[in-house]
């Protein structure tokens, strides 16, 4: 934790040269498939930066994508508001909007946490389609929103560019001093609030943070898909993806829920033929549960501990 | 004005009756097991499989159902809860995804369609100028009884007074000579088992469906909230206001706002009184 | 500015406590935790809190923290009352306290313990500026912990040493009141004298303390003043011999010493 060394740049620039270089190596179809890998790896990043490091779980995260993914769906289509601005509103929407989400969430701990952000959920499942109709287009929600690119290749490199951004930023800010704090929440609050820190503050923040990701990455996936509809969006397996994205991968990291992102993607990719339908999520988390409950940190702590082993045999070899 | 008073009596009794498997690991236990709508699940399943597949008799078809409801909270207790030590975020996290699970392994069984449950008594029943079929006024007769069951058990047998101890404090129970392992075996199964009941019940009044979790289990956690740290009384007295919050909010403003008024107490009391209504001051 | 005025005018009234407590009264439901209990602790000395499990000792300690709420009463800091504060505005005053149960984060190494008792109170700040190793080592060298101990996490150290990275974790807070809470219990002989030590080099460097232990012996060389309470009021004060040469002190004693 103490600071970024050039072996990191090198990681990350290697990482991306390569995603950079992936349309030139794999066919349209499978792009589509990183397509979806990209936008369910800035969920999960969203998720695991108030979630996986303060520990306060949240199962509504949805409602933060969908605040961000109908504000700028509305103001696009319905207002025809440029795109350009519509997605910074959106955005902005979402992190007030998030703040008070969260300001009941404040008053509550542990387990109370994680059940007010799925009543904020089902709420606003249930208010989309019943408030404004004219609006949201109610349970059928709308089609033909803007969308920003032509083509897989376009729509891949936009989708990576976000989500590295994202990746990256949220990484450089998890290495500071505040990402620790954020952990230190989530191994015993006490003793942060007795080390003389607002752990009300610190929560607050990294909520805002979450939701400005979620809300990003809400609005850019809307006007990728071109279409948006409540049951695809507030839906618990929907929040069971991201979380299970998340675990697979490595909750308290930024590396983990992108590996998980990718795998979880790629299984569906590959398991396609053979399950079409929602038996998949049978699968996941089968997967998921047999990972968590071997090594609750996930794929990316078993692959860096074969690492520090392989490290200690070359070490005794020399 | 008598319709919605009977239909209010009615809803609420199935919906304590649902209610109440969830309270009961939550007070012994501290955790919330987020799969516990997938007993309701199950339950309502097997039911089906075994009465209208097979075509045995009904009351075969509920023993079956409870039995597995009985077994599969037992084995989650065993399986998954006791080795997370406790860990109340894992449990959640983790019973949260075999309730996925679970219901994919149900699209995988009976496929995505939603399927209707012949009533369990059929017929109707006119009062007072009121309809109402036999087949909910027997799910509430049934959590009448279950509901005073389980008060007698848990006040008048040493089980249960032993499930008393656990839940105000495990430790203390434990040093008290009390298996607090096996009173949480027992609790789980009990749990299991009136979960699938509910579900039986839950099922001929709505339908199966593999998502049909989602609904019981936010009234379970509205029941639990708002009654604070369960006893049956509380679950009890919650399973009316939030039943005939929805009977009148449907008959009298929209049907489609049905389930908002549950969101709005769960996060309304969250926001007034952390610890539930009936919750109180802990020490220490 | 503010603070020299206050200084001055305590010196003209002869008031200058640093921390006092007025008819503090904590109830949980119909459980009285401490009933009426005034006391003061002037700017520098050591005051031993003692008395059986139970009497409401640790009470204090989080009432004074706001951890707890008292149900009436004050709590003042060099006259200024603090009841209203949040527990981290508290520490921002200069207050700081151990755990009988020391909590350590469990997946940080010693010095990264250490670091988030030296974050300031300040998100920008958090972000924006380094942490500063060399004050982190110099803390945790200070409380006595070896060079090979830095990058241990808290599951490989002994009671002893959560103790000491708990300490170090407090002293990081940079508080002039500590708040010692049984920092004896569980250590050996030659780990007593350590923290002994210790709490001598912070006397003499003018800290202001309140000590509870049930190791009276250890205590007494380290206190000023001794408060012996039980069932939540002041049954003695004075000295130490004085205290334990106390009637109701000697009754309430003797039975397990």
């Amino acid at each position: 934790m103490t600071g970024i060394s050039w072996r990191h740049v090198a990681l990350w620039a290697v990482f991306i040269i390569f995603m950079l270089l992936l349309p030139e190596m794999v066919s349209k179809g499978t792009l589509r498939t990183v397509i979806f890998a990209n936008f369910l790896a800035i969920f999960a990043i969203s998720w695991d930066v108030i979630s996986g490091r303060t520990g306060y779980i949240s199962f509504g995260h949805p409602f933060l994508i969908g605040i961000g993914a109908y504000t700028t769906a509305i103001l696009s289509y319905r207002f025809g508001m440029p795109v350009g601005l519509s997605i910074p509103l959106a955005v902005c929407v979402t992190m007030v909007a998030g703040t008070l989400f969260f300001l009941p969430a404040l008053r509550v701990k542990g387990s109370y946490f994680a059940l007010v952000t799925l009543a904020f959920m089902e709420l606003m499942y249930q208010l989309v389609q019943v408030i404004r109709p004219d609006l949201t287009g109610g349970t059928r929600g709308m089609s033909g929103v803007t969308t920003l690119a032509r083509g897989a290749v376009n729509n891949y490199y936009l989708s990576f560019g976000l989500m590295i951004v994202i990746a990256v930023s949220m990484w450089v800010l998890m290495k500071t001093r505040f990402g620790t704090a954020l952990s230190a929440i989530g191994m015993n609050e006490e003793s942060v609030r007795g080390s003389g820190l607002s752990t009300t503050r610190l929560k607050l923040f990294a909520f805002m943070v979450s939701a400005m990701v979620a809300g990003l990455g809400g609005a850019f996936y809307v006007h990728y898909l071109g279409s948006i509809a409540p049951r695809a969006l507030f839906d618990i397996n929907f929040v069971f993806t991201i979380i299970v994205a998340v675990l697979i991968g490595g909750a308290s990291t930024i590396v983990g829920p992108m590996l998980g992102a990718f795998f979880l993607t790629f299984l569906l990719e590959y398991l396609r033929p053979y399950l079409p339908g929602a038996e998949r999520y049978f699968i996941y988390g089968s997967i998921a549960l047999v990972i968590y409950m071997y090594q609750p940190k996930g794929l990316y702590e078993i692959v860096m501990q074969q690492w520090r082993k392989y490290r200690v045999v070359k070490a005794g070899e020399t | 004005m008598i319709q919605i008073l009977i239909q209010g009596l009615l809803l609420s009794g199935l919906y304590a009756l649902i209610a109440v498997g969830f309270t009961l690991i939550f007070s012994v236990g501290r955790v919330l097991n987020l799969a516990y709508a997938s007993y309701l699940m199950v339950g309502g399943y097997i039911y089906f499989y075994v009465v209208q597949t097979q075509g045995m008799p009904k009351i075969v078809g509920m023993v079956v159902a409870v039995l597995m409801g009985c077994l599969m909270g037992m084995l989650m207790y065993r399986a998954m809860v006791k080795p997370l030590k406790g860990d109340h975020v894992a449990v959640e996290i983790s019973t949260l995804i075999l309730a996925v699970v679970i219901q994919a392994g149900i699209v995988l069984l009976f496929n995505d369609s939603a399927k209707i449950l012949h009533p369990i008594l059929p017929g109707v029943w006119h009062v007072g100028g009121a309809t109402v079929t036999l087949n909910i006024l027997t799910a509430t007769v049934v959590s009448w009884l279950i509901l005073g069951g389980l008060y007698w058990f848990v006040r008048k047998t040493h089980t249960g007074r032993a499930m008393q101890a656990v839940s105000m404090d495990a430790k203390g129970a434990t040093v008290c000579g009390v298996d607090a392992d096996r009173i949480n075996l027992i609790t789980w199964g009990i749990s299991g088992g009136l979960g699938a009941l509910a579900g039986v019940f839950f099922a001929s009044y709505t339908q199966l469906s593999p998502n049909m979790w989602v609904t019981p289990l936010i009234i379970a956690v509205a029941v639990v909230i708002v009654g604070g740290i369960g006893s049956i009384v509380g679950t009890l007295i919650v399973a009316h206001i939030i039943g005939f919050m929805e009977i009148i909010s449907t008959t009298l403003i929209a049907a489609e706002l049905r389930g908002v008024f549950t969101m709005l107490l769960i996060i309304g009391v969250l926001i007034i009184s952390p610890k539930g209504l009936f919750g109180r001051e802990e020490l220490g | 500015m503010a603070e020299v005025s206050r200084r001055k005018s305590r010196r003209d009234l002869n008031v200058s406590h640093h921390l006092e407590v007025n008819n503090l009264v904590k109830m949980f439901g119909g459980l009285i935790a401490t009933n009426e209990m005034s006391f003061q602790v002037d700017e520098g000395e050591s005051l031993g809190l003692i008395g059986p499990n139970g009497a409401g000792k640790t009470t204090i300690f989080s009432l004074i923290m706001g951890e707890l709420r008292q149900t009436s009463g004050s709590i003042t800091c060099f006259d200024s009352e603090i009841s209203h504060l949040q527990t981290h505005e508290r520490i921002q005053r200069g207050i700081s306290r151990t755990y009988q149960v020391p909590r350590p984060f469990a997946d940080m190494n010693v010095l990264e313990n250490i670091r988030v008792g030296l974050m300031p109170d300040n998100i920008w700040q958090m972000i924006m500026r380094r942490p500063d190793p060399e004050r982190e080592i110099e803390l945790a060298q200070s409380v006595g912990f070896a060079e090979n101990d830095f990058l241990r996490h808290p599951s490989e150290l002994s009671i002893g040493d959560l103790r000491k990275l708990e300490l170090a974790r407090t002293l990081a807070t940079d508080p002039s009141l500590m708040l010692l809470d049984e920092v004896f219990a569980g250590l050996t002989v030659a780990e007593i004298a350590q923290m002994a030590e210790l709490i001598n080099q912070k006397r003499e460097a003018g800290m202001t303390m309140i000590i509870v232990s049930h190791d009276l012996k250890s205590l007494e060389p380290l206190i000023d003043r001794a408060i012996a309470m039980n069932y939540g009021a002041i049954v003695a004060e004075g000295s130490f011999a004085d205290v334990m040469a106390d009637e109701q002190v000697r009754a309430t004693y003797l039975g397990d010493e």
